[in-house]
């Protein structure tokens, strides 16, 4: 015997513990300096782009632990430089809490102060402000993300203001306020959000409920197709000793982007997978986290792989392009780090074989598609013939748009329903203008 | 490189085309349960697409993807008309009239869309 372990467990916590940022002692304001959450504004297009309550509910949440607080400016360059927070755990995306200068100053806020925050004009949480530190939010942009001269083992092409991810960097307000962050009024989702509000050390609780003792998470931020739901079958047979016992479904929920299928159609079109037996309910739950995505490809993975390991999960699903928007990125670049790791990002080796590494196993999946040979959904690895029939997500936007409903053996009929029924309450099948505005100015949550 | 559009092709669509020289050109999908004529794009046109429309954008399989609806409905009328899908792509691209009224239809999709 070589000692080898075959059976593995939901593995702890990343850093060992939850973050726990709630506070239910501290619910009233106390005439401490208080400032208004705004969403953050795309200056060229005017649209919203983030709305830093959604870092602050992850973070106080334990999505990101051990990520405790808004970024010092020594945090800060220890990510971009390391990709890990000072005490060597990994992070890769700078956390910052920007805020209008000219406010603050008004305060007069001091480093030790207690500056309490407003959501939808009600008490919501507080930061206690360890430092305040100037940035410039065109270099912390590049920085964030790389070069394809310093990152040539990922990027392809310089980012800029057309990608999402760069543009919340960039339109920053240049004025950080860090320290440790602390929810004192819990908000309540609005209907469907809650039903598949599952913080860590919930979804935990609900697995061990569950008896997962192996759970392989799918990200997502689209409307489940047929090739997405075999990827989640096939992909769960990698567990141990036998396939995953469960697949856990995790939005990513945040700004969207015009295009984009509505974060409502997106949790319930995943729910009716498992609601109508395609995956048995058992197997499968449907969850999300609250993020403005980044779309930093292999950076954005570590995030994924951070939540994913935080919510209890032992494996992660790992697809080509890998949330990617445009060709910034190497298609196959989250691949390549969790395979042999990407130096130009400091990582030497995978992140699961690096010291203070995550525990969470990476499943890296290619494609599915209709082969009219075998007469069914197929691996583009294991079919043989070369006659596939391609369904990307958006032609079937585009089948969508034109009124044709997607044959079932493309797309189940009751995730078409859950489209529908969204595209009546909003006019529209898609992320516009107006469901773009309207979301941002209410948000998910009703808070006190 | 060419790229293509695949025009989906409905019952109503079909009736149509069925009985003319185009009929040959249309492919069973998914085992029958989609039908399609694909459309060649040369990379000149496809330039001029993503010009027109700006969601406009090509996929992994080389299809170009999220032309508006107005715009596929054109496509559909001009083959019709025309039976050559080389024609009817060229004819839409070179009526300036057309394609301001696809653009300013195309506009208001961007608003509402009637649910089925
Ligand atoms: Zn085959």
């Amino acid at each position: 015997m070589n000692g080898m372990k075959l059976i593995i467990n939901n593995p702890p916590p990343y850093g060992g513990k939850l973050v726990n940022n709630i506070d239910k002692k501290e619910q009233e304001l106390k005439g401490s300096p208080v400032y208004d959450i705004k969403p953050e504004i795309d200056r060229k297009s005017g649209a919203p782009i983030r709305n830093v309550y959604r870092e602050i509910m992850s973070i106080c949440y334990g999505f990101f632990s051990p990520l405790d607080r808004f970024m010092t400016k020594e945090d800060v360059d220890s990510v971009l430089k390391y990709r890990r927070l000072p005490d060597g755990y990994i992070f890769p995306f700078p956390i910052i809490f920007d805020a209008d200068k000219e406010k603050i100053k008004s305060m007069q806020l001091k480093e030790g102060d207690r500056l309490y925050l407003r959501l939808k004009g009600k008490p919501f949480a507080y930061i206690d402000v360890d430092e305040m530190w100037d940035f410039d939010p065109a270099d912390l942009a590049v920085k964030t993300f790389g070069t394809p001269e310093k990152n040539s083992d990922a990027l392809k092409k310089p980012l800029d203001e057309k990608h999402p991810g760069f543009s919340i960097y960039r339109n920053m307000s240049g004025f950080a306020i860090a320290g440790k962050v602390f929810i004192i009024n819990e908000p309540k989702f609005k209907d469907p959000y809650s039903r598949f509000w599952y913080p860590p050390e919930r979804s935990r609780e609900e697995f061990l409920r569950r008896k997962w003792r192996t759970v392989i998470a799918h990200q997502t931020r689209n409307v489940p197709h047929t090739g997405h739901e075999h990827l989640m079958k096939e992909a769960a047979f990698m567990g141990d000793v036998e396939p995953c016992r469960g697949i856990l479904v995790n939005a990513i929920v945040g700004a969207k982007r015009i295009g984009d299928f509505v974060d409502e159609a997106i949790l319930e079109g995943h729910e009716a997978v498992n609601k109508y037996g395609y995956i048995k309910p058992e197997r499968h739950m449907v969850s999300f986290t609250l993020w403005d995505m980044r779309y930093g490809a292999p950076l954005e993975s570590l995030l994924h792989g951070i939540i994913r390991q935080n919510m209890g999960c032992t494996h992660h699903m790992f697809g080509r392009d890998h949330a990617a928007a445009g060709d910034y990125f190497d298609p196959y670049s989250t691949q390549e780090l969790w395979i042999n790791g990407l130096p130009s990002y400091g990582f030497d080796a995978p992140p699961y074989d690096v010291e203070k590494g995550l525990e969470i196993r990476p499943v890296n999946m290619q494609e599915f598609f209709y082969c009219p040979r075998c007469n069914e959904i197929t691996y583009s690895e294991t079919c043989g013939h070369s006659e596939a029939q391609r369904f990307s997500g958006s032609f079937v936007r585009g089948l969508i748009a034109e009124g044709v409903k997607p044959p079932s053996v493309i797309f189940r009929p009751e995730v078409y329903s859950a489209i529908v029924k969204w595209w009546r309450v909003f006019g529209y099948p898609f992320v516009n203008k107006k469901y773009l505005m309207q979301k941002e100015d209410e948000l998910e949550v009703e808070v006190g | 490189m060419a790229y293509k559009i695949g025009l989906v092709l409905d019952e109503e669509r079909l009736k149509l085309i069925k009985g003319t020289e185009l009929e040959k050109e249309i492919k069973d999908l998914f085992g029958g349960t989609l039908k399609m004529i694909e459309v060649e794009v040369t990379e000149e046109q496809a330039k001029i697409l993503m010009q027109l429309f700006p969601r406009v954008r090509i996929d992994a399989r080389g299809f170009v993807e999220e032309t508006p609806v107005a715009f596929r409905k054109a496509l559909y009328r001009s083959l019709i008309n025309h039976r050559s899908k080389k024609d009817a792509l060229e004819a839409i691209l070179k009526d300036d009239k057309l394609l301001n009224e696809i653009k300013e239809m195309a506009s208001k999709e961007d608003e509402y869309i009637p649910p089925p």
